[in-house]
């Protein structure tokens, strides 16, 4: 007990009160709407570090409402949901599951492994679980939208634009379904809703290719890299995925039989993209030395001098860095793909595939082999001829080759002791068991 | 998601409850009766007996007129005490539902399927908790303000103040139940686009047995590697097979099958294909095996709809005529249909449980099915309001609280558990021991599977894990399985509430705590000192 009355005791307490609220007042005042108006400690760190939530992206108020009133309950409650997460999804209950995920970003607007985690789930899980292709493609799209939902939420970090593109480009490029994924991207199958065209939240032209979606985003991933650092892979690798999207766009045309001008004027792109823009790309080395991968010798002494450094120097960091991204590599594969007689020989090879599909064996037979006497051509002359081990090229080669081969069988001929490309034949014969296989599901 | 409850055994419930209901007044009347004559010697059975008179006269004479006015007294209280303010926090909730519950999904059925559930499960978790504090604070609070003097020094007895009270907060739960449930299913249905499809199937449930890949019985598929395995796959190109029989009720001239199987493919195959499956009508006493005429493709994790005519024409294969038969006259033996599946992909597989594939009677509207699940929520409410007036007819408000609350906990997650721990099955049944022994075996380090040493400690242990496990079965017949009360899933994926599966023993498990509750509270309340705040 103590002897104050209680006007005194009150006294107290008040006093007490305003000198606690003084340290609140400083660490949390809001910022005012003028620039002069700064705000408390708390509003400072926030605006320095671009914290806020308009900082961030989009405002969700949704969001904003859930983690308020969960106030310090958001982890239990995030945990409760993921594990009602996993459990729907080995119950294959998806519409539950697709609510929960939705629900789990709601509390966890801001957190990018969530986003990266889950839109990933849906685009390559639980597509996967479905049997029917239309199917697995509207689930890859869920995913994709998905992040998407997320990178408007986060549109400051470059991981969650280039996952969006990577959906596109390599889910919907590169599964085993990739040749109705790709068409389903210009023309979705779900055509009461979409009238024939792609869905234009995800490829807002409506009907433009999956990996020139993709580079857009990458582009965009690549834009925002500058501002804040991406957590994925070496910076080198991750600035050249706009140019690997274009490569592979062109290289997507020629799988799916197309050899006309647009191929053409896609590898030449890719060509320029590749060599002009990221082969331009100012890297940063770990010996603190700025290059840039497409360089001559007046390039290279330029660099050594800009960095203060032997030109011995810049000579190693450039093999180092061209290394890394296979620099050379794609670039000869370009510069040769751009030529008219490589476009010349996929073709003859593939409309060689499709007389040898129709029985027309003859035919097929000849055209076989121009083919593969036009890929001897060109990739018997430098700088070409280290073309000559890309795995791409020479699956393609041994399977002209096996067809051209098949067809003398078939019309009990023998089999001619040398041919074009009968160096790739022999070198990889390690492969003809998976080509073996395909074979025998034509 | 597939739904398929187990039939509910009404004999045998009301078998179970009446031995229960025996043993238990058998023991209260031999502890009273001893208590009585060790108190007071051979005057004890006099006061026992007089106190059994005294309660069949409470019960027989019963005035539903004072059971009214206290009813309506406690239903005025509850308005008074502000009960219906739960009706802001409700309207609030479904003005922003949507904000919450509309998806990037463009697919009406799973969206409808989130709307419905969430309606439902928010009504629920609204009521349960107002009603709960509401029957567990009534009395005790009653007594605490000596405002029940009022009442027990009037000719009213105490089983009429508890029924009394009973009725009152049931008719505030079902008012407010009534009014959200309503407001529910028109927000439901003002949110649901006009494409979505809400539906009420009626779905009547065959057996399911196998054939492996030689034609012989089997006593399931195979496992394809799933973390769950709530379906059975059979193998495609061989003789595994799928065998349902059907009872046969009616016989419409169209019999409306449906199924939804789940595929897996071991290898890619003709991906454009989806895989494919061949339904044969069998009878099961000829051995008369009709396929239907078309091959269906699976659609996974959907429907595929099968009609069959009442009557098929089929090529005979001995004498390649094409003949014709009638569904129930040749095809039904005994009142069975038998349907065979077998998938046709080699190497694929076609998985399947009991309840995905049925014979679909004619739908009802939407509301029949909602409404139903509406009068399962009410029911569960019925239940929390007789446990919370017993409750506080001998405990104070916030122990009475959190006694209920604990049973509404229980009953509603931890039925499985207990089931899994009192499971007789030796291959069901959980591993490792009781309590004790779980002990002992982490801290010796032991697996679950490991025999214990034989000797006195190991006898000590599994006797006191036996006890243990005794009063776990006392606790799990005690306590009832709330999980029969949540009839939403059906609602939400399409399918009308099943009355013997889930509707019956709801109705029969709240009308089984009826007496019980009421002799409780009534004992309670008589022995109660109410001059004890």
């Amino acid at each position: 007990m103590n002897n104050l009355t209680s006007r005194q005791r009150k006294t107290a307490w008040f006093v007490a009160i305003l000198v606690l609220l003084i340290p609140v007042v400083l660490l949390g005042m809001p910022a005012g709407n003028t620039g002069s108006d700064s705000g408390g400690v708390l509003a400072d760190l926030r605006a320095e570090h671009d914290l806020g939530e308009s900082n961030l992206g989009q405002i969700d108020p949704t969001s904003a409402t859930m983690n308020l009133l969960l106030l310090g309950l958001r982890g239990v409650a995030v945990n409760v949901l993921r594990m009602d997460l996993d459990d729907y999804k080995n119950r294959k209950d998806w519409a539950q599951m697709q609510a929960t995920t939705e629900a789990v970003i709601t509390l966890q607007p801001h957190y990018i492994e969530v986003w990266r985690f889950l839109g990933w789930n849906l685009a390559y899980n639980v597509s996967a679980e479905w049997d029917s292709v239309p199917e697995r493609y509207y689930w890859v799209k869920e995913g994709g939208k998905f992040l998407q939902r997320g990178e408007k939420r986060n549109n400051r970090v470059p991981e969650l634009k280039w996952e969006v593109g990577h959906i596109w480009g390599h889910k919907v490029g590169r599964s085993d379904e990739w040749k109705q994924f790709r068409r389903f991207f210009v023309s979705d199958p779900d055509t009461k809703r979409f009238k024939g065209e792609g869905d234009r939240e995800i490829n807002p032209a409506g009907t433009m290719d999956n990996y020139l979606v993709a580079k857009r985003w990458f582009v965009r991933s690549n834009v925002a890299e500058k501002e804040q650092d991406q957590h994925i892979m070496m910076r080198e690798l991750f600035r050249s995925y706009p140019s690997k999207s274009q490569i592979e766009y062109a290289d997507a045309l020629q799988r799916e039989g197309k050899f006309d001008g647009v191929t053409v004027a896609a590898w030449q792109e890719a060509y320029v993209d590749w060599t002009t823009k990221f082969g331009k790309e100012e890297i940063h080395t770990f010996n603190n030395c700025r290059i840039y991968l497409e360089a001559d010798e007046d390039d290279v002494r330029q660099m050594a001098i800009d960095s203060g450094v032997a030109e011995s120097v810049i000579l190693g960091e450039l093999v180092f860095y061209q290394n890394v991204a296979n620099y050379l590599h794609w670039r000869l594969l370009c510069l040769a793909e751009k030529e008219e007689g490589m476009g010349q020989a996929h073709r003859l090879l593939y409309e060689g595939e499709h007389l040898y599909n129709q029985a027309e064996h003859e035919k097929a037979r000849a055209m076989l082999l121009e083919g593969l006497q036009k890929f001897e051509s060109i990739l018997s002359t430098n700088p070409f001829s280290s073309l000559r081990s890309e795995d791409n090229l020479v699956e393609e080669i041994m399977w002209g080759t096996m067809l051209w081969r098949q067809t003398y069988l078939i019309l009990r001929l023998p089999v001619p002791a040398t041919f074009p490309m009968k160096d790739i034949w022999d070198k990889h014969q390690d492969k003809l068991p998976t080509l073996q296989s395909r074979f025998n599901h034509l | 998601m597939t739904i398929q409850p187990a039939d509910f055994d009404l004999t045998a419930g009301l078998l179970q409850w009446g031995k229960a209901m025996l043993s238990v007044i058998s023991i209260f009347l031999g502890v009273a009766l001893v208590a009585a004559v060790a108190a007071s010697g051979k005057k004890g059975l006099f006061i026992v007996l007089d106190g059994l008179t005294r309660t069949v006269r409470d019960f027989v004479s019963i005035s539903p007129r004072r059971v009214f006015a206290i009813s309506r007294l406690t239903f005025k209280e509850a308005v008074r005490r502000k009960a219906l303010l739960v009706f802001v926090v409700f309207a609030v909730l479904f003005m922003f539902a949507s904000w919450f519950l509309t998806g990037e999904s463009h697919r009406p059925g799973a969206q409808m399927k989130v709307y419905v559930t969430f309606v439902l499960t928010a009504v629920s978790w609204l009521v349960l908790p107002v009603i709960l504090l509401l029957s567990c604070w009534g009395l005790p609070e009653d007594i605490r303000l000596r405002s029940l003097h009022t009442v027990v020094t009037k000719p009213v007895r105490r089983n009429e103040v508890v029924l009394g009270r009973i009725l009152g907060f049931a008719t505030v739960g079902t008012l407010i139940l009534a009014v959200m449930s309503v407001t529910g299913f028109i927000w439901v249905q003002r949110q649901v686009s006009d494409e979505t499809d809400l539906t009420c199937r009626v779905p009547v449930y065959g057996e399911l047995s196998f054939l492996d890949r030689l034609g012989a019985p089997a006593e399931k598929g195979y496992n394809v590697g799933d973390i769950i395995e709530t379906r059975s796959f059979i193998e495609g190109g061989t003789n595994c097979t799928a065998i349902w029989k059907f009872p046969i009720t009616s016989q419409p001239d169209e019999l409306r099958l449906e199924s939804r199987f789940e595929a897996f493919r071991t290898w890619k195959g003709d991906m454009e294909q989806t895989l494919r499956v061949q339904f044969s009508l069998v009878n099961g006493a000829t051995g008369l095996k009709v396929p239907l005429p078309n091959t269906v493709n699976v659609a996974e994790f959907s429907t595929n709809e099968i009609i069959v005519n009442k009557t098929l024409t089929y090529k005979d294969n001995n004498t390649g005529k094409d003949v014709t038969v009638d569904v129930y006259k040749d095809l039904t033996a005994d009142g069975i249909l038998q349907i065979h599946v077998q998938c046709l992909d080699r190497n694929q597989y076609v998985g399947m449980s009991p309840g995905d594939f049925f014979i679909r009677l004619a739908d009802r509207s939407f509301a029949t099915g909602y409404f139903k699940a509406v009068v399962g929520i009410w029911l569960l409410i019925m239940l929390v309001v007789m446990f919370s007036v017993t409750a506080s007819c001998f405990v104070k408000g916030p122990v009475a609280s959190l006694l209920v609350f604990s049973l509404i906990l229980i009953g509603q997650f931890f039925h499985p558990f207990m089931q899994k721990i009192l499971n007789e099955n030796p291959e069901e049944k959980l591993k490792g021991g009781g309590t004790f022994e779980s002990v002992y075996r982490l801290v010796r380090h032991m697996n679950e599977t490991t025999p214990l040493p034989e000797g006195f400690l190991t006898n000590t242990i599994q006797t006191v894990d036996g006890a243990l496990v005794n009063c776990l079965w006392l606790v799990q017949h005690i306590i009832p399985d709330l999980s029969t009360f949540k009839m939403a899933p059906y609602v939400a994926s399409g399918f009308d509430i099943p009355w013997n599966g889930s509707m019956l023993p709801a109705i029969v498990i709240t009308l089984g705590y009826v007496i019980p509750c009421l002799l409780i509270g009534y004992f309670s309340l008589s022995l109660r000192e109410l001059e004890a705040k």
